[in-house]
């Protein structure tokens, strides 16, 4: 696929995505609003219920702002689900389109899937410009021009990591009639482990190695570390070298799920 | 351009029985049941040719379209679609061929066609002159270049088909598969669909394959027609050769001199015992015989009635195929 085309593919999602303005507004504020209501009041539970100043090496307000963070960083790396699209076209024949164009199916779907994340990532902004405003300095505390260079690599190489560790299960699509709910596993899934519902740091000790070779932290806990300054320079490359191996390894396993899956494919509905 | 060498599909379809018990057996076992779609198919498409490909529905056309459109693999047999192996899904071959679905839009529902145009230019890497020049040509062909910048979600269905067929042919494919293309359309759509057709292969001569269900499709567009039955070609010729191979009846058109004529119930009494009856009325008297009893039947008509004219047709073509898909056997050589 050449750049040019990968950039159209990616520019015609987001103005799909943006067409809809209403919707990218009400979403954007109830969610941010529902996400904010729900780390402040369960947090100041947690503070107020154990008497402690520190929770898991957090304050309170570093736990809100780690939260508000990690769900945004999360919107960007999902986008609008774009991967749950690729199991309902295996379903419904409508992967039979991309069956005869010249370009790499893999490639086309990940640049739509680039376009649909630009309403996320416009939200990210806005949210994270709104929360500086409202903290203040505090908000900014450990952020750097540094950190948020690494913030961007970080972020991008979880974009990756999410949609190869997704397309193999897209691929279940070949034999089963819904991967919705395997999707939904793994959402589960990879929110506790990758630290989007509670901080790494709140897991004992002895889980810390597992969740590191993991590939769940890199989709959201690795990127804020990055961005709030607690990641040295040798984690940070660690950290993206683990993702990128995470995503070799996924990427070869969802080539082989999809060349099987090939073969029964049979373009029903079409 | 098309060489299919006995080309089969079998799928193997899991089956759940019906209601909660059925359901509830479904969890730990199914029934899987092997269903032949396409049986060993072998023919042959040149360029220029519209061959049609006509059948009920699960006759196995589609699944036809689909493995020499790349799109799914065959259980048997070959095909070569100008020199490539079509599930092979290489580059150049699937910039040389083209899909339209009917039931299967390819254009971006939110958006309008031109935009959809211009990301087919990329994916096919038509360069920009060729492009402008193709769009002209085929929006004015259809007469749809007002409707350029309108979200497709707003276009008719048949606004919808003729920017299909634009964003199918941008690319100038030399292999046109149409699955239905007419589909749904109104008739003065499927008439500018069909003209469309005609005068893009008489300026690009790519060799076309169509399944359609309806006969004036075939007619007007179609050199040459494929009959598939329970997946097996049962026939391959001309449409004109069709009534001759399995034409094996005849209608016999008797008008008659009104003042002369007997009452309608005579005339049916008279033309029942010759064959099936087309028509019996005061001034008509029409039956189907089979071949070899058309002299008889005429001889009888002409003494038996006051004839003012007889006409002995062939019987019609779209009468002929249905009777020969509904059949079990008499497949025509």
């Amino acid at each position: 696929m050449t750049p040019r085309l990968f950039l159209h593919v990616a520019s015609m999602g987001a103005r799909r995505t943006l067409s809809y303005r209403a919707n990218f507004w009400i979403q954007a504020l109830l969610t941010f609003l529902a996400e904010l209501g729900l780390a402040w009041f369960l947090w100041r539970g947690v503070f107020e219920a154990s008497g402690a100043t520190l929770v898991a090496g957090f304050t309170f307000e570093a736990l809100v702002r780690y939260s508000i963070l990690v769900a945004l960083v999360g919107r960007v790396v999902h986008g609008t689900d774009l991967e749950g699209a690729v199991a309902q076209e295996i379903y419904d024949g409508g992967l039979s389109r991309y069956r005869v164009y010249p370009v790499s199916h893999y490639a086309f779907k990940y640049a739509q899937h680039l376009g649909a994340l630009l309403p996320a990532l416009v939200q990210l902004v806005l949210f994270g410009l709104a929360w500086i405003l409202i903290q203040g300095r505090a908000g900014l505390e450990g952020i750097t021009l540094l950190s948020a260079l690494g913030f961007v690599a970080a972020r991008a190489a979880a974009n990756v990591l999410q949609f190869a560790l997704a397309w193999p299960i897209q691929g279940v699509a070949f034999w089963a009639e819904n991967v919705w709910s395997l999707m939904a596993a793994l959402r589960f899934v990879s929110s506790i482990l990758g630290g989007s519902l509670i901080p790494l740091a709140a897991f004992p000790a002895s889980a810390l190695p597992w969740l590191e070779a993991l590939p769940f932290r890199y989709l959201y806990a690795f990127p804020v570390e990055v961005l709030t300054g607690t990641v040295d320079a040798a984690g940070f490359a660690r950290g993206l070298a683990v993702a990128l191996g995470w995503t070799l390894v996924l990427r070869w396993v969802g080539e082989r799920v999809w060349r099987r899956g090939d073969l029964s494919y049979s373009g029903a509905g079409m | 351009m098309i060489q299919v060498r006995g080309l089969a599909k079998t799928f193997r379809v899991q089956v759940k029985e019906p209601g909660l018990k059925g359901s509830l057996k479904g969890l730990f076992r199914r029934r899987v049941v092997v269903k032949e779609a396409v049986k060993p198919v072998t023919f042959e498409v040149g360029e220029g040719e519209i061959v049609g490909l006509v059948g009920p529905n699960g006759a196995g056309k589609t699944t036809l379209v689909k493995m020499l459109a790349g799109i799914v693999f065959p259980t048997a047999g070959d095909a070569s679609v100008l020199g490539f192996r079509p599930w092979e899904r290489h580059n150049d071959f699937r910039r040389q061929i083209a899909l339209i679905m009917g039931q299967k839009a390819q254009l971006w529902w939110d958006l309008p066609a031109a935009d959809g145009f211009l990301l087919l230019r990329d994916i096919y890497g038509v360069p920009e002159a060729l492009f402008a020049e193709r769009l002209d040509e085929l929006t004015g062909l259809l007469d749809v270049r007002a409707l350029l910048d309108t979200p497709v979600r707003r276009l008719s269905l048949g606004e919808r088909m003729k920017m299909e067929l634009i964003a199918a042919l941008l690319h100038g494919p030399r292999v046109v598969y149409l699955d239905e293309p007419t589909i749904g359309l109104d008739l003065m759509a499927q008439r500018a669909v069909r003209e469309f057709l005609l005068r893009y292969r008489e300026r690009h001569r790519p060799a076309m394959l169509l399944t359609s269900h309806y006969m004036e499709d075939i007619e007007r567009l179609c050199s040459r027609l494929l009959l598939i039955r329970e997946g097996e070609l049962i026939y391959d010729g001309t449409l004109a050769r069709i009534s001759e191979v399995a034409g094996d009846f005849k209608v016999l058109r008797a008008h008659l001199k009104p003042e002369l004529a007997p009452p309608p119930g005579e005339v049916r009494a008279l033309v029942e015992r010759l064959g099936d009856v087309v028509e019996a009325s005061s001034g008509l008297a029409a039956v189907r015989v089979p071949r070899a009893g058309v002299a008889e039947a005429a001889s009888v008509l002409l003494q038996r009635l006051p004839v003012a004219d007889l006409a002995i047709e062939a019987e019609d073509v779209g009468t002929v195929i249905e009777r020969l898909l509904k059949s079990r056997t008499g497949a025509a050589p």
